[in-house]
């Protein structure tokens, strides 16, 4: 049944080549259809020719994103270290407050905690700079989340392992440098991959503090000129061109750490 | 080798006592630990490799006693071979790489020197295309092999091993069992906890019995195993033994 094979995965689960780009045009090509159907029963026509005036605001706003996300990332990798650590302390305090910081930061909307912490926070420490707060609002409230993922990491190494090092003479410094962290690197970065795809989603939510990034000067220029389909149809293209790339990119990654089980 | 053991005696935090009162010395080439499980010989082995400290009692190799204190308890464990019942091999790094590993970072071999040494242990322990590869890429028995060549690389004065094949099948058991029977016919000090009783028999001249934490029988193997003087020891034989061939 050739026509069958055009269609369906093989009994072993895989798909060939050509049947999967041919699927992917089929599923692309639906998803684009509902879209340019809706659009036509409301009648709209569509002009995205203004985006090209403001091309060099877009390119900042873009590299403006970029570079928030960048930046948080590395922020929020640190907090979210300094925190697997404190929750698995056995100083109780720093491990109750690692745990305070995860649940909170988790379990209320960022919208919430961007609001709260630059208008009550930032007001009151005298952090003016937006772009600077918009970092650290951003690497507080993915630090949690990626605090999660670095424990999960650290639970999953085998207390085989340490014994291991121990056997052979390491140092606890060494042990933690040669073996436990190569371990927790290998181990989280598929979800640490997937977290910064986030990280760049989230950083929008800064536009509500004002701060120049891509989903900002979107708001902008759709304010100045009213076309707003147009402006939030490029904006998300502008985020896939971002976070595409990561998640391909996750994809291998878990792929491969797969192999390893 | 000379082992002594004087009230060995461990106590975990949580209460169960895993060795009572130890008391033991004799002079031995490979000395072979057996017992029902739960019955402490993991432990025994673990404070003889200087892993965890007793409770109460001291150890003494060679008529030089070992101190448990952490810092020269890192010098104690590096004149020590250790190998674990399984996935005792770094599992980031590829099997020459765990041997090259100690030998760079703790016994200070330039990197040219450890990769021969390794290279060498590998020919000869029959791994010499497994090199490459990672843990979960090897059989059990591979495994298994890498760790006792990362174990004696490091030229130990000891090698222990806790059941070092009871998680390997029957034909990957004996790879592993030649391996080591090779070792010491070479003239390596061996400590093992084990299930096989045949190579308890055959290839170790000493046997420790050991049941709920106490030491129940000793001596010499051959003669544990064809005359055992306790109860406790013909009744664990006749059992382990029912159905060999």
């Amino acid at each position: 049944m050739p026509i069958r094979r055009l269609f369906v995965r093989g009994d072993d689960g895989i798909a060939s080549f050509f049947p999967k780009v041919f699927n992917i045009i089929i599923a692309l090509l639906l998803f684009i259809l509902f879209f340019v159907f809706s659009i036509k029963r409301l009648g709209m026509e569509f002009d995205f020719s203004f985006l090209w005036s403001f091309r060099f605001r877009l390119v900042q706003g873009f590299t403006a994103t970029v570079a928030l996300s960048l930046a948080s990332l590395a922020v929020s990798l640190l907090l979210g270290f300094l925190s697997a650590l404190a929750n698995n302390s056995r100083v109780l305090a720093l491990s109750y407050f690692s745990k305070v910081y995860v649940q909170f930061f988790r379990g209320t909307p960022l919208i919430m905690q961007v609001y709260l912490f630059f208008y009550i926070i930032g007001t009151a420490w005298g952090v003016e700079n937006r772009f600077l707060a918009g970092v650290l609002i951003l690497s507080i409230f993915e630090g949690a989340y990626i605090s999660e993922i670095i424990r999960g990491g650290i639970d999953s190494i085998d207390p085989t392992q340490l014994e291991a090092a121990k056997a052979v003479g390491l140092k606890s410094g060494q042990t933690m440098r040669l073996i436990v962290l190569p371990q927790i690197i290998k181990r989280t970065l598929p979800s640490l991959a997937g977290q910064f795809a986030s990280i760049i989603k989230d950083s929008s939510l800064l536009s509500l503090i004002s701060v120049i990034e891509l989903t900002q000067t979107i708001r902008e220029i759709s304010a100045s000129n009213f076309a707003l389909f147009e402006s939030y149809i490029f904006l998300g293209l502008l985020y896939l061109s971002l976070t595409f790339p990561i998640s391909i990119y996750t994809r291998y990654l878990e792929r491969r750490y797969s192999y390893e089980n | 080798m000379r082992i002594e053991l004087a009230g060995v005696s461990k106590t975990f935090s949580d209460g169960h006592r895993a060795l009572d009162c130890i008391t033991y010395s004799e002079d031995f080439n490979a000395l072979a630990v057996i017992g029902p499980s739960g019955g402490g010989k993991s432990t025994l082995l673990r404070i003889l490799g200087g892993l965890i400290a007793p409770t109460s009692g001291g150890v003494a190799i060679d008529g030089s006693k070992v101190s448990f204190d952490e810092k020269r308890l890192i010098q104690y464990r590096r004149q020590i071979g250790f190998v674990f019942q399984s996935k005792g091999l770094f599992n980031h790094l590829t099997a020459r790489q765990n041997i090259i590993l100690p030998l760079v970072n703790v016994h200070g071999y330039t990197k040219t020197s450890a990769e021969e040494a390794a290279d060498n242990l590998l020919n000869r322990f029959g791994l010499a295309g497994a090199g490459h590869k990672f843990p979960h890429e090897l059989s059990g028995g591979q495994q298994q092999r890498v760790a006792i060549a990362r174990a004696v690389a490091v030229k130990p004065k000891l090698l222990l091993l806790d059941e070092p094949t009871s998680a390997l099948d029957p034909e990957l058991t004996g790879e592993v069992l030649d391996l080591l029977n090779e070792l010491r016919n070479d003239g390596l000090n061996i400590i093992l906890v084990t299930h096989e009783m045949g190579f308890a028999k055959k290839a170790c001249d000493k046997l420790m019995f050991i049941v709920n934490g106490r030491l129940a029988e000793c001596g010499d193997s051959e003669m544990l195993f064809t005359r055992p003087k306790t109860a406790e020891l013909a009744g664990f034989l006749s059992k382990v033994l029912e159905w060999n061939v």
